[in-house]
């Protein structure tokens, strides 16, 4: 016989409570480490994904107003530019649902690999590029996602322009959590020519690669100040910056699931805190008699508490498993193109610890007053009760 | 110690106590002693008092004022977990609904005040196989408590009770919830601890054939203990009624 024994015992006493109990506290903390992967997933992702030398310009008043074509020409102009690329959203949808699965644009084949020198794009198929007008370099993620390989010939519905392309893909950049399709901006120009009378003439986003970390305030402030007062004035900012930004609605759905997990956390607090005292009180005549028998408030309160943190570890640990399964789940999912940044997300080991304690901090939270209450009470009382 | 030295010495003790509004004068002024392995019946109405008296000597309560002393000990001097300790090791416990834990086999009811000492697993083990062997159980210590009869419960309650080898035994009714056959067959093997371990039982009971296996029996009225003469009248009401209880087979206990 030892308190281990006797705590197992009581917890297998009613197995389905107990299963309840430890299935809310599971999902609470699968809920609570998936969670918490979220914010420090869109960190890494941006860690990876922003150089500390590149620029986005866009129109001030937002990514879906344009700027004249000219004024990449006058970025790439600005003392300390290194190369610049404009681009045009080309709201492709390659599925027959129509929906835009991957983002794909109109860039400038020939600076393209001046602008993006860090991506591993193999300078061949950079030259293919600039040499075939119908030539397309997509990433990874997409290549894998649709099953393509390099000489397939695929085509896009354009949800925006009033045509539609087909592509021969030349290049790939090997990111598996690369999503982007880029083809000719000229190839879109000479189309848009034929069909409507009138080419492109407009740039969406312009991409610029300064020389030096150093140099890139001055060349924001300078692209900003030559587009003053004109109908497109320019706001730029650093790729960090831009990605935080684009990414900033989903931070604020994160703080706002983080907020209601809490609340869900709190709940199950609650429950666990309920069954430890409806468990307490069914047994109030044996915790009464091994008081009389000499078991110390000490040892009741022990055994009691005990109970409650022990399912709830375990319980947390079943939690901590079924995280990483889901997140192993998803991260495989995302790298065939189905979530997108969600394919950075990663259970590290502060999640983990952090789940962990979570589960310790729930049992501990709902084992403690029932147990205090238990553990306090006079003998006497407590059998004056049950006799 | 020796047989005719006082275990139990209770000396003016008085109990009083709030329930709701009332004050309750469970017992006024009492002295008693207990001899040192004598098996004694303390015996009464409802409400007389001597559940309390019965709590008093087992170290569950305190008195509000007089001392309780047993085996040399003054309980009043003791704390709580004093008291939880000092009963662990000189008082074993009976009750009337036995309050056996249902999830623990018999072997495992039996061990758990074993838990509060430093005996290593296989001592435990071996001491509790003892205890139920002395209550006759030896061949059902792995049967849960809902798997045993009333009477067996109590057996296994009373070997629970000896399994640390107190000084003392109290037992609060241990036939109030047996049939007539169970009741006689538990008092029958709490005589047979007081004549073959020599241990000093004291008992509680409404039950009047106690009265033929105890060595003394103490009645109580209004939380005092009734004189000599009263004590014979009750104890002559009490025989009779025993003349009127249905008839009991004989058992081995």
């Amino acid at each position: 016989m030892s308190y281990t024994r006797l705590v197992i015992a009581n917890l297998l006493r009613n197995k389905l409570r107990t299963a309840f109990t430890g299935g809310a506290i599971t999902l609470a903390v699968v809920l609570v480490c998936l969670l918490l992967t979220m914010p420090a997933a869109l960190d890494r992702l941006l860690e990876n994904a922003a150089s500390d030398v590149r620029i986005s310009v866009h129109h001030k008043a937002g990514l879906v107003y344009s700027m004249p074509e000219s004024f990449t020409r006058k970025v790439r102009a600005v003392d300390g530019v290194e190369a610049a690329v404009g681009m045009v959203w080309y709201g492709g949808a390659f599925e027959e649902s129509g929906k835009v699965t991957f983002p794909n644009f109109a860039v400038e084949a020939e600076h393209l690999g001046a602008v993006y020198p860090d991506y591993p794009i193999e300078p061949e198929q950079l030259a293919d590029f600039v040499r075939y007008r119908d030539g397309a370099i997509v990433g990874r993620q997409t290549m894998d996602k649709y099953d393509w390989d390099l000489g397939d010939r695929i085509a896009l519905t354009s949800t925006i322009w009033p045509v539609n392309l087909d592509f021969r893909i030349v290049g790939v950049i090997e990111d598996p959590q690369a999503p982007s399709l880029w083809f000719s901006r000229e190839y879109l120009d000479q189309a848009l020519e034929a069909q409507l009378g009138e080419g492109l003439g407009v740039v969406g986003t312009i991409w610029v690669r300064a020389a030096a970390p150093e140099l890139v305030g001055p060349i924001m402030q300078t692209v900003d100040e030559m587009s003053r007062n004109s109908e497109a004035e320019t706001a730029s900012e650093t790729e960090k910056s831009f990605f935080t930004n684009f990414f900033g609605s989903l931070q604020g759905f994160v703080q706002i699931i983080l907020v209601v997990t809490g609340l869900v956390t709190l709940c199950i607090i609650f429950i666990a805190a309920n069954t430890a005292s409806m468990n307490v009180r069914e047994r109030s005549g044996e915790i009464a008699v091994l008081k009389a028998i000499g078991f110390a408030r000490r040892s009741i309160f022990g055994a009691l508490f005990g109970e409650a943190v022990l399912v709830s570890t375990l319980a947390g640990v079943l939690g901590l498993g079924l995280a990483i399964g889901l997140t192993t789940y998803l991260r495989s999912f995302a790298n065939g193109g189905g979530l997108g940044p969600m394919s950075g997300f990663v259970l590290t080991g502060p999640v983990l610890v952090q789940g962990l304690f979570l589960s310790l901090f729930i049992g501990m939270l709902a084992g403690v007053v029932p147990s205090v209450g238990a553990a306090r009470k006079p003998v006497v009382e407590a059998l004056r009760e049950i006799f | 110690m020796s047989a005719t030295e006082a275990l139990i010495d209770v000396r003016n003790v008085t109990r009083h106590y709030q329930r709701g509004p009332d004050e309750i004068h469970a017992l006024d002024d009492l002295t008693l002693s207990i001899p040192t392995g004598h098996f004694v019946a303390l015996m009464g109405p409802s409400g007389s008092g001597k559940s309390t008296l019965l709590n008093l000597i087992s170290g569950i309560d305190r008195p509000s004022s007089g001392d309780v002393v047993v085996a040399g000990q003054t309980l009043n001097d003791l704390s709580e977990d004093e008291l939880a300790k000092w009963r662990a090791r000189h008082v074993g416990l009976i009750f009337q609904f036995f309050n056996l834990i249902p999830v623990l086999s018999a072997r495992e009811n039996v061990a758990l005040p074993l838990l509060l000492t430093d005996l290593s697993k296989a001592e435990q083990g071996e001491r509790a196989r003892t205890a139920l062997r002395v209550v006759g159980l030896e061949d059902r210590m792995d049967h849960f408590p809902a798997t045993l009869s009333g009477g067996e419960q109590q057996r296994v309650a009373i070997a629970r009770a000896v399994v640390t080898d107190p000084d003392l035994i109290v037992a609060d009714e241990p036939t109030g919830d047996l049939d007539a056959r169970n009741a006689e067959a538990i008092l029958d093997l709490l005589r047979a601890l007081k004549t073959s371990f020599g241990k000093t039982i004291v008992m509680v009971t409404h039950d009047p054939r106690a009265l033929r296996f105890v060595d003394d029996a103490h009645h109580l009225d209004k939380g005092v203990l009734l004189d000599d003469e009263a004590a014979a009248r009750a104890s002559e009401a009490l025989q009779a009624s025993l003349g009127s209880a249905p008839p009991t087979e004989a058992v081995e206990s």
